[in-house]
């Protein structure tokens, strides 16, 4: 369980996150969304550890700034926004960053886990080819491979891990979307945990179990989507006044991710 | 089923058997990175051999070897001939080899920090530094107490150079860290008005030295290998075989660190402390480099270029692979800088910055086709 209590960042003097609380609970998927600005991904950054904050965050019980990065490491992974490289490295070779750059507990597996993680994000046959010739949307995929062989397996020594994923399907087709929503949700299945930045409501709606709606810096709503998600809730956080549930008019095509079958 | 078929199929499972044996080892360069280091030891050794094995006197190392084991009468002749190999060409050797892996490997630490492969120690100012350090005794060391000057003898130009250098790098970075960060834009930007402060202090430098102090001062800065002897190589090689051992150690931080600094701490780096130790190691290998031998550029950026094409920007390969490339490229530029005008040599520097200029320029046009500059 990952929880933040009273949760304030300032960035440059200014501040970005005003007196958060929440808490992410092992074998679910939280999704923070808001609209641009709302400060999702400072929260995020702030509870992976890497900007300095006040307030109280704990990770499974340990107080967040007592932790070393290596202990952090094994305990959650991190899927940043974009990230380019300057050197030609190879698919296999980043992900494998994520099993031997830090703790390095699977020393005989690194292969394995590397190829089943890339199997996992759908780049199974891309390891050979370098990072920098794939599209955006691969590129994301390669760097959630990387990610998730970091924390393997959801439960360590009895402790869940925690994947925290920033937008992670904003440069997916729809299909790809799915494969990656679908993956977050069996890491949650097996006993792991998921923070997730999300811009898609329709996504969130249908894979997480708790939504967190934030707004200049502070948590609006938050809930199950079914109850948080509403007309008012909608105008409150987003300014845009929509229906939930409503079906458009007739002449101008519509499609949802709900109706997608394997 | 036709026999066409029956091929068909056999070459299908043959190509599918193929695919999978490369799949399981696609874009994994570990092989060839093994194989690139040892056949960098087989060549760093036959380049020290032939380092000390040749020169402008007819002086004959195996020969030298020989009498020494065989116990035989000393000659004048092979007196001679022993001063030549044991107390000109060794230590100029080794020492040449420990520059060149110094500040190839220096170049690729600097490199995988700032996550540009054009990063270079030139680059940030600390060759400046080391330079203004060194021009510095040079035009005023005269003006120091004559029993200091006598006290530091030979080791005065080195020490000042490198001083020169680590000040410039502990004041670049007090100047790119607030609140614990470095942040890779403002050093390199940082590093460029350093270098060119240094530089400028330098030219007033320059102006007002004597002929001798210009003359001192131009073939300082060229760069060159000759005049090495056991005493430089006792006051350099320590400090860079020092950070030639430690940094290392950085490799899989130095690889987290290409993914930005944010993802190294994500994967468990202390990415402070990395940043702390490889600044310097690299500060100590290049000032002590310069120190003993000024100006040579280029080896830096060339050498773990050239190694992240063959096999591929994994620092755990890249750092020991540049350190022997960079030694054996340097040694090579020595024995044509020894040979080509002998028996006067050319300074290194001029060498090195030949065919490391248009390296350069290469790798800059390659990259702005590629990412459409």
């Amino acid at each position: 369980m990952i929880t933040a209590k009273n949760l304030t960042v300032a960035l440059s003097g200014k501040t970005i996150v005003h007196g958060v609380s929440l808490i992410a609970k092992a074998g679910e998927l939280t999704a923070i969304v808001g609209p641009n600005g709302s400060g999702k991904t400072t929260t995020m950054k702030a509870l992976a550890g890497e900007l300095p904050s006040t307030g109280e965050i704990t990770i499974n019980g340990h107080a967040l700034g007592a932790l070393e990065p290596w202990q952090l490491a094994v305990k959650r992974a991190v899927l940043p926004q974009a990230a380019t490289i300057a050197f030609p490295f190879t698919v296999r070779e980043i992900v494998r960053m994520g099993l031997t750059v830090g703790p390095n507990r699977h020393a005989e597996r690194i292969e394995a886990i590397t190829a089943e993680a890339l199997a996992a994000v759908d780049l199974s046959g891309f390891a050979g080819r370098f990072y920098q010739e794939l599209s955006g949307g691969e590129q994301q995929r390669v760097q959630l491979a990387r990610v998730l062989s970091q924390i393997w397996e959801p439960v360590l020594d009895g402790e869940p891990c925690f994947l925290m994923l920033d937008e992670p399907v904003s440069a997916l087709d729809i299909r790809h979307q799915l494969t990656i929503m679908t993956l977050a949700r069996r890491y949650c299945e097996g006993g792991g945990g998921v923070i997730a930045v999300m811009h898609d409501l329709n996504l969130t709606a249908m894979f997480a179990d708790h939504m967190v709606m934030m707004k200049n810096g502070r948590i609006e709503r938050a809930g199950a989507p079914a109850a948080v998600m509403t007309d008012d809730a909608m105008e409150a956080v987003f300014g845009c006044r929509m229906r939930i549930n409503g079906v458009p008019a007739p002449g101008v095509p519509f499609v949802l991710p709900h109706t997608a079958s394997a | 089923m036709s026999l066409n078929d029956a091929v068909r199929g056999d070459s299908a499972r043959g190509l599918s058997l193929m695919r999978a044996v490369q799949s399981s080892s696609a874009g994994d360069r570990t092989a060839i990175a093994r194989l690139t280091l040892a056949v960098l030891v087989v060549v760093s050794l036959v380049a020290l051999a032939l380092s000390i094995a040749t020169g402008a006197s007819d002086a004959s190392a195996i020969n030298v070897i020989g009498a020494l084991f065989s116990g035989a009468e000393e000659t004048a002749l092979s007196v001679r001939d022993r001063i030549i190999v044991f107390d000109i060409r060794m230590p100029r050797a080794l020492l040449g080899f420990l520059i060149g892996a110094a500040l190839a490997m220096s170049g690729a630490v600097m490199q995988g920090l700032f996550r540009n492969p054009l990063a270079d120690p030139g680059l940030v100012g600390i060759s400046s530094g080391s330079a203004l350090g060194a021009v510095l005794m040079i035009v005023l060391g005269a003006s120091l107490p004559a029993g200091l000057m006598l006290a530091l003898g030979a080791f005065a130009l080195p020490l000042a150079a490198f001083i020169g250098g680590l000040l410039t790098t502990l004041l670049l970075y007090r100047i790119a860290t607030r609140g614990g960060q470095t942040s890779v834009a403002t050093m390199l930007l940082a590093g460029i008005a350093i270098a060119a402060l240094a530089g400028a202090v330098t030219g007033i430098l320059i102006y007002i030295a004597d002929d001798k102090q210009l003359r001192d001062i131009t073939f300082w800065s060229l760069g060159s290998l000759s005049g090495m002897t056991w005493t430089k190589l006792f006051a350099a090689g320590p400090i860079i075989l020092l950070a030639l051992l430690v940094v290392p150690f950085l490799s899989r931080g130095l690889n987290a660190i290409t993914l930005g600094e944010a993802a190294a701490f994500h994967m468990g780096v202390k990415v402070q402390r990395l940043k702390y130790i490889a600044v310097v190691a690299v500060a100590g290998a290049v000032g002590a480099s310069v120190a003993v031998s000024g100006g040579i550029g280029f080896v830096g950026i060339v050498v773990p270029h050239l190694l992240r094409i063959v096999i591929g920007p994994d620092h755990r390969y890249l750092l020991p692979a540049s350190a022997l490339f960079g030694g054996v490229l340097m040694l090579g530029a020595d024995m044509l800088a020894r040979t080509i005008v002998a028996p006067a040599e050319l300074p290194i520097g001029i060498i090195t910055a030949l065919a490391g200029a248009p390296f350069f320029l290469w790798v800059l046009l390659r990259d702005r086709t590629r990412n459409g500059w």
